[in-house]
């Protein structure tokens, strides 16, 4: 199976006061095409710095990092940029719907930035929205509606455009079982149907029991490889 | 995508903030647009005056004064007849007026006063000023069977000479010999412009009055009123081309007190609307920069998504062009109905210095300023949310997303 990401003895440290914070030592891993990855450690472990890592929002301060074969360290902040429009979905834990744009908008603002025709936005679109079941809902605000439909928007704004890669950062955290369940099996339906490979930091038992594979860090650290 | 509906929708999120932007701006169109209607109908009113007093072309005699820059008028101008004439057959020409000034000592009784008098086509002269003379009476010609000449006289001078209309009065002055002449006149009638040094010291008599006192047949100036003053320049052209020893100005060489006004007003209506732009400036940054911090996880949002720089920054300048688009027009909207108000409500101005009444203030509506206007302002309103975007809407993405 091809290597669709690949992070080798990554690091990453922050500038705090006159001190070194670091968050990230030593980080190895390979994730595989259509692969779901479970990242769980406690609060302070070095999650999010390794998703941000992943997803192109930050660059590491050692170690090599390769997205489907390319090298990503060298990349300008306009290349990474283009990466993650074109190659990564992002689904966040407070969803980050933009609060302007309708369902619709929301979902198609992705093939927008990438310049696809808007006949084929809109049948894309639509056939997303029925497949989450939020087709009724596709003019509403996002403050119009619930938690669970945020979410789910969230997941078919992250998988619309078929990405390599999907970053999820806590996709479950402030759902309830109900809605966190079926936002599970949707990215997992997707992830299916799409071929894309995830990486999800969860504390949740039921999201990490339905993953391919888990890290556990620890202090930014690699403890114990699933 | 329609990214006019979303910069309005972003727009309505935050309606206070927007709604106090678009009054201040608002507000500040409309004082700018009535200052500048206040402007432009003074302009007009002196262009008006200038035009009126003096006519749009007007023919001297390269001797004269005025050609130098001086004040004192000679009857130098000797073939006055002949442009006269020429003048009058041009289909463009509506009046071809002659003044011949002089100056000297008016009695009345014991009470005497140094006058500078114009002698004036008694037929034409009093059709031309409009409201900008006012006349108890008109000068009539000295007709042969008249035993003495007719003179009108500015009003203050009349009240200084404690002279009514009917009295017999004494002009005195040098000849164009150089000789003592005097002449008995007979108060016609009164003026009034309005500016107290015309009215303090001016008079008017007919021409031939003034043929007899000074013993000459020359005049001062030609004055030559036309249909309409864009043909100025070129009657200007033709005279000065076609006659020897004379010269020919336009109506805007000769009126100085607009050209005065003018630079004054422009000053003080320029720093007004530069007040008016740093306030506009001002709103606007701090409301796009205010948008700008309350958006900054929609702003990482974005960027994680992939949008470019300056597609984000396109979005806040849009956002501003929109309150930009909305405070303008109610901005003309209130200029307009405060415009139409004052000028139905005849507001009056005190008299400004050097005049003896004032007038009533009458708000121009040009279109042109309205639209010139408000492009500026819209334009200041996106280089301050490209400001305001530039220095704050550059987020680092993972900090704004934790």
């Amino acid at each position: 199976m091809v290597a669709r990401l690949v992070l080798d003895t990554v690091a990453k440290s922050y500038v705090a006061g006159k001190g070194t914070v670091t968050a990230l030592q030593n980080i190895s891993l390979s994730l595989s095409e259509g692969e779901f990855l479970a990242i769980q450690g406690p609060s302070g472990s070095g999650k999010s710095s390794l998703l941000n890592i992943c997803g192109l929002i930050d660059t590491p301060s050692a170690g090599q990092y390769h997205l489907s074969g390319q090298a990503m360290g060298q990349c300008s902040p306009s290349q990474r940029c283009e990466y993650r429009r074109r190659d990564i979905g992002f689904i966040f834990q407070h969803h980050q719907l933009l609060p302007a744009m309708t369902v619709y908008e929301n979902v198609a603002y992705p093939l927008y930035l990438n310049k696809v025709r808007p006949k084929k936005i809109k049948s894309e679109v639509t056939r997303l929205l029925d497949k989450i079941g939020l087709s009724h809902r596709g003019h509403h605000l996002p403050v119009q509606l619930s938690g669970g439909e945020r979410q789910r928007v969230g997941i078919a704004r992250a998988l619309i455009k078929c990405p390599q890669l999907v970053i999820a950062d806590e996709p479950s955290a402030n759902l309830d079982h109900k809605h966190a369940h079926s936002s599970l099996m949707l990215m997992r339906k997707l992830n299916e149907q799409y071929g894309a490979s995830f990486i999800i930091a969860s504390h949740d038992a039921f999201v990490i029991e339905h993953c391919d594979s888990t890290i556990n860090l620890l202090d930014g650290c690699v403890v114990m490889p699933s | 995508m329609n990214n006019l509906l979303i910069a309005l929708r972003n727009i309505l999120r935050n309606r206070t903030r927007v709604f106090s932007t678009v009054l201040i701006i608002a507000v500040g169109l409309m004082a700018l647009l009535i200052g500048s209607g206040f402007m432009l109908s003074s302009y007009d009113a002196l262009q008006e005056i200038a035009m009126r007093s003096e006519g749009h072309v007007i023919v001297l005699d390269d001797e004269s004064e005025l050609v130098r820059g001086g004040t004192h008028q000679q009857l130098s101008l000797t073939n006055w007849q002949m442009i006269q004439d020429q003048m009058l057959d041009d289909d463009r020409v509506l009046r071809v007026l002659p003044r011949a000034r002089f100056e000297g000592l008016i009695s009345h009784g014991v009470r005497s006063a140094a006058f500078f008098g114009t002698g004036v086509d008694s037929k034409e002269e009093f059709r031309v000023h409009g409201p900008f003379l006012r006349t108890t009476n008109e000068l009539d010609p000295w007709l042969a069977q008249n035993e003495v000449p007719d003179l009108m006289l500015g009003s203050q001078l009349a009240r200084t000479l404690d002279t009514k209309t009917g009295d017999f009065l004494i002009l005195k002055t040098q000849n164009s010999s150089g000789d003592l002449s005097e002449i008995t006149v007979r108060l016609a009638g009164l003026y009034e412009t309005g500016i107290a040094e015309v009215d303090d010291h001016t008079l008017m008599v007919s021409l031939e009055t003034v043929r007899v006192l000074m013993g000459s047949d020359n005049i001062s100036q030609l004055s030559i009123y036309l249909e309409q003053r864009e043909n100025a320049a070129e009657i200007k052209n033709s005279l000065q081309k076609k006659y020897d020893g004379v010269t020919v100005q336009t109506w805007t060489q000769r009126a100085e007190l607009f050209d005065k006004v003018k630079a004054q007003y422009d000053r003080i209506f320029g720093v007004m609307g530069v007040i008016i732009l740093v306030v506009v400036f001002l709103a606007i940054s701090n409301t796009i920069a205010l948008s700008i911090f309350q958006r900054r996880n929609e702003i990482a949002t974005l960027a994680a998504l992939g949008t470019r720089p300056v597609a984000i920054h396109a979005n806040f300048i849009l956002e501003a062009c929109l309150i930009g688009l909305f405070a303008t027009s109610l901005g003309m909207l209130l200029a307009y109905l405060a415009a139409n108000a004052i000028n139905l409500s005849h507001v009056m101005m005190p008299a400004p210095p050097g005049r003896t009444e004032g007038y009533q203030i009458f708000i121009y509506i040009s279109w042109l300023h309205y639209l010139l206007s408000s492009l500026v302002l819209i334009a200041t309103a996106v280089v301050a949310s490209l400001m305001a975007s530039y220095n704050n809407a550059r987020v680092n993405i993972a900090d704004a997303l934790s």
